[in-house]
């Protein structure tokens, strides 16, 4: 490990009096930043951003700053506990590790014998590096369904870029972008997955031309060259605009499409009928400002689209994917300096390896749950939700007995959450491990106290694509919490898996470091590794692709049975596909937008962070508010078909008076009744879950776009 | 005299508060006090265009603060440096600063009836060390500490 030879850190050690520094990896996001952790008689007393992180350059967001409040909250779950009254009595007692694992042990092999492995659903939230060794643990017990946020959250962008061109293309700022498209994301806030604020931040300084596609007047938006604020939903539809103005003014690099690409002609057919104008008819967005941007982005090299969830969370999840990818290949962006890399990871045995997703028999394999209706998803081991609450209450295709939640909390961030609810309340058996006792906790029949990043050994950024692994430092201990790491590596001897694990996790960390030559103790005295760095690729070995190509026309798609081609679907929920709802829902709800501070249902407890932002908020137009009768900060309900919550009026002028923009995952841990208002403003109560709505290859909720109707809370509304 | 003072240069600023939670960890200002906040103005026209900027709320260090002249018990006082310095040991809670500050920048602690400010870290600046915020926590890096030896104090600046 470097000497933390700079200057401010010797001189914070000798001010403040800490005894100790620790360089480690945050993990409060989905992110990855490097952090020096300074402590004083082992308690963490200051975090900071590691100045020579190459992810973050020393600076930090507020989740990581704040990440001792969570770790030493009052509120924290320190020990495993038992339930002993009903289900959400909120009435629990403290149990041991061993009467913990043990009972869950137990109960997994009673209906693994009973009801077959497949009875078990293992399931994550956001992940926090504990995915791979969740479908290791899954693999091995047998059950094929492990139930992630992957059906519509960083899942599609991995499977269709595997079927695309072979990896994820990440932005590759080190080399400054000239022109970046920034689609559906607001990095600054949310720094997602591969990417950081920061290095865009700084890109965009140095000059870069800048296009924002959102419905919302983000910061982001404002500083842009070119805003396309696009009807919600209709991102297919936009960039396919584009893509015909590519094709058709000939901006598209010729001699990649004439080598590299499979499928063009069948594409240029399919792109005739997106024309600009019609495009404007559909996205609202001028045909003008589409051929400015199209040529903007083709014109200028390189050029990189930094993408988001928001695109995602939808019925064309998987083809919004593939039509951006569409547009950094065509236009010669793709594995170039400054363009989107296919980035190496260093030799190591990936989360895939790690996964041991081979190991699953094919006869366990084929009874994912949903498998059959979205390919594209059960190919990548990834399931819809709806598809477990169904075989929960139906008990079709067959029963699921018992649901293990390890970091995730489903009750506020899986679509229609009334029949969430209903799943938990009927499951025979549910096991969560999280800091809080949340209000999916409250459903669990036992609670495992789950450790912070600050309380592991790991290998940072081992499931990511940008190629580089940090190590994360343990700091401290905080009662009998326990990494999901160890957690499961201990459940899986208990469960006769022992022979596919390790006497301890490290042992675990040295297995996949092996390749490489070290061991975690010497990885551990490294700031990073990174794999090798090299650009344009596919000229000399093709894409990992069936073809050996960039395939605008997936040869996989087709072996599937889906559609080859990406294809524009009007919402489920929308003024055009439901004119008659529209009138009585006479407003577009999109949701989700992030906050500083929060990561989902995260840190509602952490003073500093929910200081940041105390109440949820829904951004209304003030016309669309006048019209209803709300002023600023006016409790209003929203309501959809399926229900009705609250949040406070935001009046926002900076997006189309027609859409409502409101927060997702709100609830109140400072309410001590065990369910702490899930159910007041938790978005999900309005959103649908139903298959028909959902993309028809990889089973992604449509959660961003649904229609509403707005009222001030008293009643008094205008109409 | 050198003035040492903020420059945040706000066109920059993504709004992502974290400066606001880097100096919550070194002043650990109680619930509710905020010694720098940042807010999302309400979108308007700027240059032809709709606009969203944040703007930030932190004390300027007057050169000739008022929150000083109101202040009855000279809990208030200009360092030689220029830097105003808010001592909560004699405060006495009674809010006359709060009033008197032009900018909004001073907070009140109900409960312990005391008034917060930014006194620009100075317990760290007289010890070779940058203000929490300025310390390189920002992804915009749009806050720094500068050194001249002009008149005002915080620049806050837009575009």
């Amino acid at each position: 490990m470097t000497d933390l030879t700079h200057a401010n850190v010797k001189r914070e050690m000798e001010v403040y009096g800490y005894d100790r520094v620790v360089r480690s990896h945050c993990r409060m996001c989905h992110g990855g930043c490097g952090v020096l952790v300074y402590t004083r008689k082992g308690r963490v007393e200051k975090i900071a951003g590691d100045p020579d992180c190459p992810i973050n350059h020393g600076t930090l967001c507020s989740k990581g700053l704040a990440s001792a409040q969570l770790a030493y909250h009052p509120d924290r779950l320190t020990h495993p506990v038992r339930r002993i009254g009903p289900k959400g009595s909120g009435r629990w007692e403290r149990i041991s590790w061993d009467q913990a694992l043990d009972t869950i042990a137990e109960r997994m092999l009673r209906y693994k014998t009973d009801c077959g492995a497949e009875s078990i659903v293992m399931g994550y939230g956001t992940g926090r590096e504990n995915e791979a060794v969740i479908y290791r643990f899954a693999n091995y017990l047998g059950t094929p369904n492990v139930l992630t946020a992957g059906h519509f959250c960083y899942g599609p962008r991995i499977a269709t870029s595997i079927l695309t061109c072979g990896t994820n293309p990440i932005v590759d700022y080190e080399n400054h972008p000239r022109c970046i498209m920034v689609w559906g994301n607001n990095l600054v806030i949310s720094n997602p997955d591969c990417y950081k604020g920061e290095p865009f931040s700084v890109s965009l300084n140095r000059g870069a031309k800048l296009i924002a596609v959102d419905p919302r007047l983000t910061r982001i938006a404002s500083r842009a060259d070119i805003w396309l604020p696009l009807r919600p939903g209709t991102d297919a539809a936009l960039a396919y605009g584009m893509l015909h103005v590519i094709v058709t003014e000939k901006l598209y690099d010729h001699a990649f499409v004439e080598n590299h690409v499979h499928g063009w002609e069948p594409f240029c057919r399919r792109v005739q009928a997106y024309p600009p104008e019609k495009v404007e008819e559909i996205t609202w967005v001028p045909a003008e400002k589409i051929r400015q941007a199209a040529r903007l982005f083709a014109a200028t090299k390189p050029a990189a689209i930094q993408w988001g969830v928001a695109i995602e969370q939808q019925v064309n999840c998987a083809d919004n994917d593939r039509l951006l990818m569409f547009l950094m290949g065509l236009t010669g962006n793709i594995d170039v300096p400054g363009g989107q890399v296919l980035f190496r990871t260093p030799r190591i045995r990936n989360v895939g390896q790690f996964g041991a997703h081979r190991d699953l028999p094919e006869s366990q394999r084929r009874k994912r749950l949903g498998g059959d209706r979205f390919r594209l998803a059960g190919n990548f081991a990834i399931i819809n939700p709806k598809c477990v609450w169904d075989a929960i209450l139906e008990e079709e295709p067959y029963p699921v007995k018992m649901l293990f939640f390890i970091s995730s909390n489903p009750l506020l961030t899986r679509a229609n959450a009334r029949e969430v609810y209903r799943a938990l309340e009927r499951v025979d058996f549910m096991a969560v491990s999280d800091f809080f006792i949340t209000p999916t906790a409250e459903m669990a029949d036992i609670v495992l106290p789950a450790a912070t990043w600050l309380e592991m050994d790991y290998i940072g950024d081992f499931w990511k694509r940008h190629g580089y692994l940090l190590p994360r430092r343990k700091v401290i201990e905080v009662g009998e919490c326990r990494s999901d790491h160890e957690m499961l590596n201990d459940l899986a001897h208990r469960v006769g898996q022992g022979k596919h694990w390790w006497d301890n996790f490290e042992q675990a960390l040295d297995w996949i470091l092996e390749p490489m030559g070290i061991t975690w103790q010497e990885f551990e005295q490294m700031d990073y590794v990174r794999g090798e760095v090299e650009y344009q690729k596919y000229k000399t070995r093709g894409f990992s692709t069936p073809t050996g190509k960039f395939e605008l026309y997936s040869t996989m798609l087709e072996k599937w049975g889906c559609d080859p081609l990406p294809t524009y679907r009007e919402p489920p929920e929308s003024p055009v596909s439901t004119p008659e709802l529209f009138k009585d829902y006479p407003y577009i709800l999109i949701t989700g937008a992030r906050q500083p501070g929060f990561f989902h249902t995260e840190n509602r407890q952490v003073p500093w962070l929910r200081e940041l932002h105390p109440d949820p908020e829904v951004q209304i137009h003030p016309e669309t508010a006048r019209r209803e009768g709300i002023r600023e900060g006016d409790w209003v309900t929203i309501e959809s078909p399926r229900g009705r919550v609250r949040q406070r009026a935001w009046l926002f002028a900076g997006m189309d008076p027609r859409i409502v923009s409101a927060q997702h995952a709100w609830w109140f841990p400072e309410k001590r009744d065990p369910g702490h208002g899930w159910a007041e403003s938790n978005i999900n109560l309005l959103t649908d879950n139903a298959y028909e709505s959902c993309d028809p290859a990889m089973g992604a909720t449509s959660v961003r776009t649904l229609l509403c109707r707005i009222a001030p809370e008293d009643g008094k509304g205008a109409s | 005299m050198q003035k040492p003072s903020l420059f945040i240069d706000a066109f920059y600023c993504w709004g992502c508060k974290t400066c606001e939670v880097a100096c919550k960890q070194e002043n650990r200002a109680p619930a509710g006090v905020k010694l720098i906040r940042i807010h999302e103005d309400a979108p308007r026209e700027i240059g032809g265009r709709m606009q969203v900027l944040f703007g930030v709320t932190v004390c300027r260090h007057c050169e000739d603060p008022p929150c000083a002249d109101a202040c009855p018990v000279e809990a208030i006082t200009v360092r030689s440096d220029g830097i105003v310095i808010l001592d909560r040991d004699p405060c006495t809670g009674c809010g006359a600063c709060l009033e008197a500050c032009p900018y909004g920048a001073i907070g009140l602690d109900d409960e312990a009836g005391v008034a917060w400010k930014c006194n620009l870290c100075h317990h760290r600046l007289d010890r070779g060390l940058l203000p929490a915020c300025a310390d390189n926590v920002c992804l915009a890096h749009c806050i720094h500490l500068q050194t001249r030896a002009a008149a005002s104090g915080a620049a806050v600046s837009g575009k």
